[in-house]
């Protein structure tokens, strides 16, 4: 589904990402783990099209180059990016913003528009399942959500949203035990044999309840370690220092 | 710029005491003509440049009272009270909802004809403001005088339709409106101004509201259908003991249009709320131009601007609050927020707070800039266009001073003509 090959970024003559080689295939859940500025966020905003990185080498997604694909055709082509810092945006209504982005994204696949009492209906069947208060919807987008409710509210975007490759963004900092269980929740419930996951975070916790296929060790912008979810365990036993190390 | 004065008073015969109020009135106004950018209050708005830039042959609207409107610039499926003034004339009303001895209703026409009538509104004319002022009193021609008894609440809301045709081309329209809101009365209103088949002409103005005590008048103008026209639009408000003034400005379509609120807060707790927006596009020039003036203790106001400029367009928001010495207790806000779309276009904010209590809370704040990217980003990552991404911010960002609006159908109309516009302007 997505082949990262000799990615190299850098922002302002600054290397951050350095030959970065991944895989994902249809239905693999990864997980990259790394300390402060391995490079973790920009992999993500490469991969959802921010602009500002100076980009060498390849990034197919789905057999196209992703690197040339606009931002919003990426994410009506199933990219879907869970914030690290969910952006506030006044005025504009939750539900109304993800009416328009669902009917985007479901027009692009040649799915029919729903009008909103159906959009109403899907939006109170996924906040139920995912114990999310609805009215958080009926809010402005982000404006005053604590941080536990702009988490929940990309999970619950997520979730609506149905993507093919979900990136989510240390969407576990931050977050109390029940905040994050409705997180990984969110994942789970989406883990299907089409769908596929990377998920950056700081700690082990949150891949204490989304069991990974791999993990990756992200360290000055290369991976330096792959391997299954014991990787997890190790990192948060001998720390990154530990594990770099003993390479 | 050759007005003549001489040919309009021969056809407009009335009273020797308002004749004698117009031609002190005209001589004052030839004396320093339209303003310009040199007077200190007219700096963002040089209209002598514009009128000359804009209108070859501006000629004094004559007064061949034409009866017949297009009911199809009518507002439809919105229950309401209506006035219709064409091309400055009274031509109707029609108070269809409400008990209608309680509202007294008089073209100035009538008025001016009659001394004792004319003997209520005669110092009005004796305003000095500016000499778009003076030139109104000159060459007023008609307008009306709009009484409510006291203790009369509307039941539905009231449209002032200001409506023009082709007969108002390269004219300029001198008309007045007085209101008189009695005690304990309340009157939500629309002045809505629309002209057919976009012919230019400029349309001078002056509303007087007298607010009597606890009454509220809620005042929403919508300027939305008016793409070639000129105006000057000033309202002045007297507002007594416990009175509301509320007054929403939708500000959309004129070429130009300068608006001037100056409220009085005369009588203790009386209070005065101004908010407003601006979308501008093209070549348009709108400037709102405020100025609150607490005279008693207790009293509050607040205003709310924002404004998003396109193209080359060109907004101002002057925004005064004035607090007399006697005026302790008093609450005043002011917050101005523009967006600048477009390399070419301007906005210029002046807040100005001039206060001589001692015990007032008044804050006052103004912010100009750009959509902010990384909003862009977070939408478009959702899918949207770069275009639906931004109309969904600037949408947002106008629509929170729609929210503040209490009344609800209201409310609904004015949300349905911006949605309107601003599906037809490219950000």
């Amino acid at each position: 589904m997505l082949d990262i090959s000799n990615l190299c970024a850098s922002i302002e003559g600054k290397k951050i990402l350095k030959n970065f080689n991944l895989k994902i295939k249809a239905g693999e859940v990864h997980a990259i783990m790394g300390p402060n500025g391995s490079g973790k966020s920009t992999l993500a905003n490469i991969l959802s099209g921010r602009k500002g990185y100076e980009i060498e080498g390849k990034v197919s997604y789905e057999g196209s180059n992703l690197l040339e694909i606009p931002i919003e055709e990426r994410a009506q082509k199933g990219i879907f990016l869970a914030f690290q810092y969910p952006t506030e945006i006044p005025g504009v209504n939750t539900n109304n913003f993800l009416k328009t982005s669902l009917n985007t994204i479901r027009k692009f696949r040649g799915l029919k528009e729903l009008d909103s009492l159906d959009f109403l209906k899907l939006v109170k069947e996924k906040s139920k399942n995912l114990k999310i208060e609805e009215k958080i919807l009926s809010r402005q987008l982000n404006v005053g959500f604590s941080g536990g409710e702009k988490k929940k509210n990309e999970i619950l975007q997520m979730t609506i949203l149905e993507p093919k490759l979900a990136i989510l963004d240390e969407t576990d900092s931050g977050l109390d035990i029940d905040a994050l269980r409705i997180v990984s929740d969110g994942v789970n419930s989406l883990r299907n044999k089409n769908r596929s996951f990377l998920i950056i975070t700081h700690y082990q916790r949150l891949l204490d309840y989304i069991k990974p296929d791999f993990v990756h060790v992200l360290v000055n912008g290369e991976i330096v370690k792959t391997g299954c979810s014991d990787l997890a365990e190790e990192l948060e036993k001998d720390g990154y220092e530990g594990v770099v190390a003993a390479r | 710029m050759n007005l003549k004065f001489e040919e309009f008073q021969k056809s407009n015969p009335g009273l020797k005491e308002l004749d004698n109020l117009r031609i002190k009135n005209f001589n004052k106004f030839q004396t320093s003509g339209f303003p310009s950018k040199r007077q200190e209050h007219w700096k963002y708005t040089d209209l002598k440049n514009i009128i000359s830039n804009n209108f070859s042959d501006l000629r004094i609207f004559e007064d061949k009272k034409s009866l017949k409107y297009d009911e199809k610039l009518l507002i439809k499926d919105f229950e309401h009270n209506r006035i219709i003034l064409l091309n400055g004339n009274f031509i109707e009303s029609k108070f269809g909802f409400e008990n209608e001895k309680k509202i007294k209703i008089k073209s100035l026409k009538n008025v001016f004809e009659d001394k004792k009538d004319f003997e209520k509104i005669k110092n009005y004319f004796n305003d000095e403001q500016n000499s778009m002022i003076s030139l109104n009193h000159a060459l007023v021609n008609d307008g009306i005088i709009l009484d409510v008894e006291d203790k009369y609440l509307f039941k539905k809301p009231l449209i002032i339709y200001n409506l023009f045709n082709k007969a108002a081309e390269n004219k300029i329209i001198n008309n007045k409106v007085f209101i008189k809101l009695g005690q304990d009365s309340s009157l939500s209103l629309i002045d809505f101004y629309k002209c057919e088949n976009n012919i230019k002409y400029f349309n001078n103005t002056i509303h007087n509201y007298s607010i009597e005590k606890n009454s509220t008048l809620k005042k929403f103008n919508i300027n939305a259908g008016l793409d070639n026209s000129y105006n000057y639009n000033s309202t002045k408000v007297k507002n007594h003991s416990n009175g509301t003034f509320e007054n929403f400005i939708l500000s959309l379509s004129p070429n130009l249009i300068k608006n001037e609120i100056h409220c009085d807060l005369l009588e203790n707790f009386s209070s005065c709320f101004l908010n407003g927006i601006m979308l501008l596009n093209g070549d348009q020039h709108h400037e709102l131009k405020t100025n609150v003036n607490h005279k008693n203790e207790n009293c509050k106001s607040s205003q709310l601007i924002k404004s998003v400029m396109l193209d080359r367009s060109n907004g101002t928001y002057q925004g005064k609050i004035y607090v007399d010495k006697s005026a302790q207790k008093t609450n005043g806000y002011q917050l101005s927020k523009a967006l600048i779309l477009s390399e070419k276009s301007e906005f210029n904010s002046k807040p100005e707070l001039e206060i001589y209590a001692d015990d007032v809370k008044c804050s006052h704040g103004s912010t100009t800039g750009n959509i902010d990217e990384n909003s862009i980003f977070y939408l478009m990552s959702r899918g949207l266009t770069r275009d639906q991404a931004s109309k969904m911010i600037v949408e947002g960002f106008l629509n929170e001073v729609i929210e503040t609006i209490t009344e609800d159908n209201i409310k609904l109309l004015i949300l349905k003509l911006f949605l309107e516009r601003i599906n037809m302007v490219e950000l």
